[in-house]
């Protein structure tokens, strides 16, 4: 160990402006070698731009960059690349329909004269997985892998082009506890190599556990700093630091209806679902049930057959074995990715409305422009122009008009699907409300999250989901049970509870029982 | 809504000056005067009552088949078949307007836009069913279907509806035709310009109200933006593929009416001279808005006109290779212009 | 009976086989532009620049390979024209591509007139030359006498080696199936995406040339969809060199039978003769297509 202590990347009054937004303002910092270092903030904070000028990807309009002391100017990823770093994306960088190995070497292919040498690369490949022991099949594509699978493909990628300097961006954000466990044990082997590791994330239980030192973004701006040597960060003064102000909870007070449980009030029910797409098994043998006045929450991680029980719901997807009954329930949809599935963004507020909205079938502007009005008004959208197009509005201000739209055509059945993902503190505040407001109008309400916090706080019943089944559903009385324990375990601190613990395995198909 | 309204104004200003300077450096390689030409082109078209009445003439294709595009486009659908869908239409109301002459006039007239109407639509409806069931790119499959139908047409023509040793239908009965221009205003004295030009204006009208007053428009457009979120949204995509493609082929068969009702009184091979392509670049530079259309069919058919004008000193093909120009650079300028305006973040 | 035979014949397979070359090097052409990710309808467009300016050159300068060189040129400068289109304006593939074909189709059109003062066609000129070699080999002759249908059967392999096994290909690829992970890897997407449009720009020009040599003059529309029905033979042939050859069979075979009952005369009707490749495509498309895969950033400006 050396004492003295080296800077592995120097941020240097580091500015980056899209239009006239800033997404980093005059941020200094240093990364010091052989650490792991955690870049805490919310969403739009400017934390994965900062890392992309850091990998090239983004040029800053002012300010500089050292890396183990010497200036730098990168043009590409490629410039970064060579200068040893390496970068795995919240959202994976991976072609689907490559092999791993292709995936790997891409950049940087090993020839032998024009022909690439396939065999010479699955030697070093496989070595340097028992090494790090990744345990990865090279010759699989990416579409038969697992999420974690492709994540160690990631790991590898970097390993591969010998980076000494890695940036993980969200890294534990689409992994189950368990694999969580298993990559810090991955990220604890690079840094007993000598790699120096930055992680960008907003868990911050995770960023008390691995990191030794933590920068926090707000607004673009470096807001706080801190070592975490010896694990004893104030969790409090952190997420004080990264929100800004104290933490608003929503209010989650719920009207005393008494759980129907089967009295006939059952308003969507699946049984026994088998779903097929391009020859994959999507959901095995599913039951569901939606009660009026439920909110019933799926917890589990991303595609396990989740988005297959929105569509077969909403009717979407036809082409199932198995028996789904609706008495004749009308459905409300607020989907996970809101840009893809939930709005027009070349529409009006208005525009977006109408389309779902019982009218006339001829529209006119005194009737958009009304709506937008009311909607803005009454759901808190903030907008300086009320014939703006929807591109221009904040995510949370989106997700918002998503959520008058589908409110307010009060419908039986609710789903909502990662409600508040992107989303800031105010805009999650004011949609946890409007959530427990449904179910107290006596709506069945499915909330589908990958938030276990948001699931604990708003939901009636839990359901775990793991590869295309249920696999455990919690009820009121263990979750109640649960609220009242996490009470008493703020103060001590512990490690997870019995039911987070058991939820947590069922969620990668461990049964405990 | 405002300044997008003002960046496309500039924006198509702005190309039509760079075709203008395209086209004269363009000219000047093969030394040609473009000074020359240009006032050419402008005291034929603008100078007589004939000349303007040709143009207009000349603009109701345009504007009927640019418009039925436009209901296409806006749902992301690339017609590109308007040139076979347009003729199966025409001919066929060639065929109903000889066979049903002795109805009265307006019932005939009525009769045979509906017929074709239908006709065209049918053709329009089997991209569509070939996208929807098979997911094949309309693209392909209507410019194969311009060739197939085109020589369908032909082949019923020739072997069973056309005068001996012409490529056309017979004549129908003189008080058939519709009115011309010129039995009302001796100033269009000479011009073919006849009623179908009105009839154009107010397809137009019920083009921009159908696009973007009714429902059906808005969730037509909702689904050209974003085809996911329509889905997810309750939009059924199948049927606005269908009926978008129904109606835009349908509209475009009207565009035979000009030469049947109003000029020739028969159908004849060929007649379109490439207005179902010729419209794809109307409807681009309007940004598929009907009334845009309206204006941009005028200055495609000052151009058509123009070039026939100018035959003497420059082949009137060259009035191809400027729409080629126009098309390209309203695409290259668009963007120049709308990026330079996010930049700046006003757009 | 007559026609039977005279389609079940080895004079018959070699019609198809030569028929096959422009299917073949347009389809090759419009799948390297596609596997780096962009829709070029414009195929259609260059067959016709490079058929036009083929003609125009020879004759020209009355040399062949004075034209060939010419034609070559001009198309690789469209190609660069097209990518500054799609790959830099990122403008939408479908609509440039025909606006393109419309420039083109007018350019000729145009020129055809101006410089052969005829709107129909060209003077006759001497194509080019047959290779002697192979000539006298009976029935494979007339098909190995052809440099670019021998051309044509290096391409399959060539195509194959250089999109699955070498470097360029599989960044190549990588540019058509997520340019977000190939740039993250310092792969210079924009280049990549250029370079297949241009290799789309010259396998095309190859294409008109070999048309406009065989006919021996150029005439207006004598491309006849031929670029469309190459793309419509790449998506058949799943953007797979050796698929993409079996599909263009499939059109030449078609367009043979066409030649073959136009000569003998039958009193089938000339016009539904003539529409038969296009009709066999669309047929042949809906047949087909079911789960074909485009490259998963097929058309997707970036």
């Amino acid at each position: 160990m050396h004492c003295l202590k080296m800077t592995a990347v120097e941020f240097i009054n580091i500015t980056k402006k899209f239009g006239s937004f800033f997404a980093n303002r005059d941020i200094s910092f240093s990364v010091e070698k052989n650490t792991v270092h955690c870049i805490l903030g919310e969403n739009g904070a400017g934390k994965t731009t900062l890392m992309k000028i850091l990998f090239g990807m983004y040029r800053q309009d002012s300010g500089s960059l050292k890396i183990s002391g010497e200036d730098i100017r990168f043009n590409s990823p490629h410039d970064a690349i060579a200068k040893g770093i390496g970068m795995v994306h919240q959202h994976f960088m991976l072609i689907d329909d490559f092999t791993v190995m292709e995936n790997i070497i891409l950049g940087n292919e090993i020839t032998k004269g024009i022909r690439i040498d396939f065999d010479k690369t699955a030697g070093i490949l496989n070595e340097l997985i028992s090494t790090y022991s990744l345990n990865l099949d090279i010759n699989k594509k990416i579409s038969e892998i697992s999420i974690s699978a492709q994540q160690k493909t990631e790991i590898l990628k970097l390993l591969f082009r010998n980076s000494d300097i890695l940036i993980f961006d969200e890294p534990t954000a689409v992994l189950s506890p368990a694999e969580t466990d298993e990559f810090f044990k991955i990220i604890g082997k690079f840094k007993s190599s000598g790699k120096t590791i930055i992680f960008i994330t907003h868990k911050l239980n995770e960023v008390r556990k691995i990191s030794d030192k933590v920068s926090v973004l707000r607004r673009g701006m470096l807001v706080y700093e801190s070592s975490n040597e010896n694990r004893n960060l104030d969790l409090n003064i952190l997420s004080q630091a990264i929100v800004g102000e104290t933490v608003v909870k929503a209010n989650t007070e719920k009207a005393d209806i008494v759980f129907p449980g089967n009295d006939g009030r059952n308003a969507i029910s699946l049984r026994n679902i088998f779903l097929k797409k391009d020859n994959v098994s999507r959901l095995k043998g599913l039951n569901l049930d939606l009660y009026k006045g439920e909110i019933h929450g799926i917890c589990g991680v991303e595609g396990n057959g989740q988005n297959e029980i929105i569509d077969i719901i909403t009717g979407l997807e036809t082409e199932f074995e198995g028996e789904f009954s609706n008495p004749g329930c009308s459905i409300s949809l607020v989907p996970d990715d809101r840009l893809k599935k939930g709005m027009i963004s070349e529409f009006t507020i208005g525009e977006n409305i109408i389309l779902k909205k019982k009218s006339s079938n001829f529209i006119s502007e005194r009737l958009l422009d009304r709506i937008s009005t009311e909607t803005a008004e009454k759901y808190d959208v903030r907008v300086s122009d009320i014939k703006s197009n929807l591109s221009s509005l904040s995510g949370g201000n989106q997700q918002k008009v998503i959520f008058a739209r589908e409110t307010e055509l009060e419908s039986d059945v609710m789903i909502f699907s990662h409600p508040t993902r992107g989303v800031d503190i105010n805009a999650t505040v004011f949609i946890h409300s409007k959530i427990i407001e449904q179910r107290n109008k006596g709506k069945a309400v499915l909330l589908i999250s990958s938030d276990l916090d948001e699931l604990f706080a708003l939901s009636d019943k839990i359901s775990v989901i793991y590869n295309g089944a249920i696999a455990g559903t919690f009820g009121s009385e263990e979750l109640s049970n649960f609220r009242n324990e996490e009470l008493i375990r703020k103060s001590d601190e512990s490690t997870g509870s019995p039911l987070s613990d058991k939820i947590g395995k069922l969620m990668i198909g461990i049964k405990t029982e | 809504m405002n300044t997008k309204f003002r960046i496309n104004l500039i924006s198509i200003s702005l190309s039509l000056i760079s075709t203008l300077l395209i086209v004269f450096v363009f000219l000047l390689i093969l030394n040609k005067n473009p000074f020359e030409i240009f006032s050419v082109i402008f005291t034929e078209v603008f100078a007589s009552g004939y000349g303007i009445g040709q143009t207009l003439f000349k603009a109701t294709p345009l504007i009927i088949c640019g418009c039925g595009l436009a209901v296409c486009f806006h749902a992301s659908l690339f017609n590109i078949g308007a040139e076979g869908q347009l003729n199966a239409g025409s001919f066929v109301i060639a065929l109903v307007a000889l066979k049903a002459g002795s109805l009265p006039f307006p019932i005939l007239f009525i009769l045979c836009i509906v017929c074709g109407f239908v006709v065209s639509g049918i053709t329009g409806i089997i991209p569509a069913y070939i996208k929807i069931k098979k997911g094949v790119s309309e693209v392909i499959t209507t410019i194969m279907l311009n060739f197939i139908i085109l020589a369908l047409v032909n082949y019923f023509l020739v072997d069973f509806f056309a005068v001996k040793a012409t490529m056309h239908t017979e004549k129908i009965a003189d008080s058939n035709m519709l009115m011309k221009f010129s039995d009302i205003f001796p100033f269009f004295e000479g011009s073919s310009l006849n009623m179908s030009f009105v009839i154009a204006l107010l397809l137009a009208f019920a083009s921009y109200i159908f696009i973007y007053k009714t429902k059906f428009g808005y969730k037509l457009r909702a689904a050209g933006f974003n085809e996911t979120a329509s889905r997810y949204i309750g939009i059924n995509i199948n049927k606005v593929i269908l009926l978008s493609f129904f109606t835009g082929a349908g509209i475009t068969s009207l565009a035979g009416i000009n030469y049947i009702f109003g000029y020739k009184g028969f159908y004849e091979m060929g007649f379109s001279s490439n207005v179902g392509f010729t419209a794809i670049a109307v409807a681009l530079l309007a940004r598929n808005n009907p009334l845009g259309i309206i204006f941009s069919s005028l200055l495609f058919a000052v151009l058509d006109y123009g070039g026939l004008s100018v035959n003497q000193l420059v082949p009137k093909e060259i009035m191809l290779v400027v729409q080629g120009i126009i098309i390209l650079s309203i695409l290259a300028v668009d963007r120049i212009v709308k990026s330079y305006f996010e930049k700046r973040g006003i757009a | 009976m007559e026609l039977i035979s005279s389609v079940i014949s080895l004079t018959f397979l070699a019609q198809v086989l030569r028929l096959m070359t422009p299917y073949y090097l347009g389809a090759s052409g419009a799948n390297f532009s596609e596997r780096g990710g962009v829709i070029n309808i414009a195929i259609e467009g260059f067959m016709n620049l490079a058929a036009f300016s083929f003609v125009l050159f020879s004759i020209l300068t009355g040399n062949v390979t004075a034209g060939f060189i010419c034609a070559v040129l001009i198309n690789l400068l469209f190609s660069l024209f097209f990518s500054y289109f799609t790959v830099k304006l990122k403008i939408n593939q479908i609509v440039t591509g025909v606006g393109f074909n419309l420039l083109i189709a007018g350019l000729t059109k145009f020129l055809l007139v101006y410089i052969f003062n005829s709107s129909s066609n060209t003077e006759r000129f001497e194509g080019i030359p047959d290779l002697e070699i192979f000539k006298g080999i009976p029935f494979a002759g007339t098909v190995l006498s052809d440099y670019m249908t021998i051309f044509c059967f290096a391409l399959i392999f060539i195509s194959g080696f250089v999109l699955f096994r070498t470097k360029y290909g599989l960044r190549l690829r990588s540019a058509g199936e997520n340019p977000y992970a190939a740039e993250s890897l310092g792969v210079n997407v924009r280049l990549y995406k250029l370079s297949g449009i241009l290799i789309s720009g010259f396998l095309s020009s190859l294409a008109g040339i070999w048309l406009a040599s065989n006919q021996n003059s150029y005439s207006d529309g004598m491309i006849a969809g031929r670029g469309y029905i190459a793309l419509a033979a790449m998506i058949i042939g799943k953007w797979k060199p050796v698929n993409i050859f079996f599909a263009c069979l499939i059109f030449s075979a078609f367009e043979a039978l066409e030649i073959t009952l136009q000569i003998s005369g039958t009193d089938f009707p000339t016009q539904l003769i003539q529409m038969l490749p296009y009709l066999i495509t669309v047929l042949v498309l809906v047949g087909f297509i079911g789960k074909t895969k485009p490259p998963a950033a097929d058309g997707v400006p970036y």
